[in-house]
């Protein structure tokens, strides 16, 4: 579904990505993991158009879309829920997800009511100011908005930061309900475990590299990754 | 307390033109993050089309149409000049105010040294109409009538279209998060443009209703209106659409005030007063900056 090929990205002089290969299949979970400025940011912006690939191929559905615009990417049905549960903070949630529609407003009313199902808090506060909901709240309103759109890959960074445990636990369980209802979902995480009891594969990055990668199950057990990324939490 | 009546309605007349250049000035700030220091110097040149057309043509709707779809037209042709300097400089709102300022000079020239050799415009009296009231010396003209009405009702329609439209929605997306509206599907190029022409609408219709009101134009309207029109924005907070209706028209009232109580024309020198006094007390403006 996603294939990306050996890309390079720098911001300036400094090299943030080199030589990443990475694919997602239709109905997966991936992970990106790795520690703070490992670049997994990095690599799903550039994924999304929104930071300059320097070399190589991102392949979407068949088609290039390296270097293309990011409204059209998303259009194209790239769902990228980013970083730190950004919402449009001065409007309600319900302006929130009719922007998050903004690209099939005829379905609107279907899938407000299938994302209500999913986020009934989202339905109690539906003309809240977004700004004013909690973190949590804002992570899943985040999530929702995006579904509005109805993407064919979700690309979810770092949902749990900031996040209350109990909360980051809520998020994995809408994520997982998510891909029982067939979305593919990308994931950037840099709390390891959370992310590998979810997904089925993951890759390892290590300072703009790829430096493993394999079935989450595998890599859990492995050694390397466990002693650097999952500590003594095992 | 017909004096008062009559300048609060002038006032109100004067203060909604105000609002409108101060609504279209904003609405690019917020949308395409630029200053367009030459907003009113364009709404200015509308009027000279206005008046040149009127030259040729009784046809008021025709005369209408070029007025406003100039405004239209050469405000969007300033968009890929602001889009060519955000691609070298990102987008730096103090670059923007530059690259205006050195438009309002040009668009100052070609009106002092190709249009009318230069010579203050004066409208047809037909075109600017009859007085509808008078006391004594003070008069509220037809002009002034379309002025209130048509400005209401642009202004009614400016916050109908950003607070319950898609279109509005979207715009106020990309005011306050360009990127993540992008990341959502909405076209920012395009979007911007659409501020563009919608500041040249509330421009032209501006230009159409301040040629009523005023009866004549000047290659140095241009500087003096949009040095208010900046002031305003200013002392309202930068890009408070709400601040920037209610200062608009206390601006309006303010100098109808002056003209009508107070001897000799210090109007000008007293709305600036009251703007300083204001920014001393409050920096970031009465309604607190949006931009
Ligand atoms: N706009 C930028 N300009 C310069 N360097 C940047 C920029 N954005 C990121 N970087 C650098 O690129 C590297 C990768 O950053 P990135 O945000 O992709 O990491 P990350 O893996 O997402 O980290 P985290 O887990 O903390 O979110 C870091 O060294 C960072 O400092
Ligand atoms: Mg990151």
């Amino acid at each position: 579904m996603l294939r990306v090929e050996d890309i390079f990205v720098s911001y300036g002089p400094i090299k943030a990505l080199e030589n990443i290969n990475i694919n997602v299949n239709a109905g997966e979970t991936v992970a990106l993991i790795g520690a703070n400025g490992a670049g997994k940011t990095t690599l799903l912006k550039a994924i999304m158009g929104i930071q300059k690939v320097s070399a190589g191929k991102i392949i979407f559905l068949g088609e290039e879309i390296t270097n293309v615009g990011t409204d059209k990417i998303a259009n194209r049905g790239l769902g990228l829920i980013p970083e730190g549960h950004l919402v449009f903070s001065t409007m309600t949630v319900l302006e929130n997800l009719q922007l998050g529609s903004y690209n099939n407003p005829n379905c609107f009313n279907d899938n407000l009511e299938s994302v209500f199902e999913s986020f009934p808090i989202l339905h109690k506060r539906i003309n809240q100011i977004a700004g004013t909901l909690s973190g949590g709240e804002q992570q899943m309103l985040s999530i929702a908005r995006s579904l509005m759109a109805k993407p064919k890959l979700i690309i979810v960074d770092e949902p749990s930061l900031g996040l209350a445990p109990k909360v980051i636990g809520e998020i994995f369980n809408i994520l997982r309900g998510l891909n029982k209802k067939g979305y593919t979902i990308l994931l950037a995480e840099q709390k390891a475990k959370k992310a590998l009891e979810f997904v089925d594969r993951a890759y390892v990055m290590e300072i703009g590299k790829i430096v493993l990668h394999g079935p989450a199950q595998e890599l859990i057990s492995n050694p390397k990754v466990h002693n650097a990324y999952l500590g003594s939490k095992i | 307390m017909e004096v008062f009546i009559a300048q609060l309605l002038n006032g109100l007349s004067l203060g909604s033109m105000y609002v409108l250049l101060v609504l279209g000035f904003n609405l690019m700030l917020l949308v395409a993050k630029i200053i367009q220091f030459a907003y009113p110097h364009l709404v200015v040149l509308s009027m000279y089309v206005c008046w040149g057309m009127l030259k040729y043509t009784s046809n008021v709707f025709l005369v209408i149409l070029a007025s406003i779809g100039s405004c239209i037209a050469i405000n969007i042709a300033t968009e890929p000049i602001f889009r060519l300097l955000a691609k070298r400089h990102g987008l730096d709102i103090n670059v923007s105010f530059v690259v205006s300022m050195s438009m309002t000079l040009v668009i100052t020239d070609i009106m002092s040294h190709l249009l009318n050799y230069g010579f203050p415009i004066a409208f047809p009296s037909k075109w600017i109409g009859k007085s509808v009231i008078g006391f004594g010396l003070i008069t509220f003209s037809s002009g002034q009538a379309y002025a209130l009405f048509g400005g209401i009702a642009a202004v009614l329609a400016f916050f109908y279209l950003l607070y319950r439209t898609r279109q509005g929605r979207v715009l106020r997306a990309i005011s306050e998060n360009s990127l993540l509206s992008s990341i959502i599907g909405i076209p920012t190029i395009k979007t911007r443009v659409i501020s563009y022409a919608i500041a040249g609408l509330l421009g032209g219709l501006t230009a159409i209703m301040l040629s009523k009101m005023l009866g004549s134009a000047s290659p140095a309207l241009g500087d003096f209106v949009g040095m208010k029109i900046i002031a305003t924005s200013i002392v309202a907070g930068l890009g408070n659409l709400k601040g920037g209706l209610v200062c608009g028209l206390l601006l309006g009232i303010t100098e109808s005030m002056a003209i009508g109580y107070l001897p000799g024309s210090w109007s000008n020198a007293i709305s600036f007063m009251m703007m300083l006094i204001v920014m001393l007390i409050k920096p970031e403006g009465l309604f607190g900056i949006k931009a």
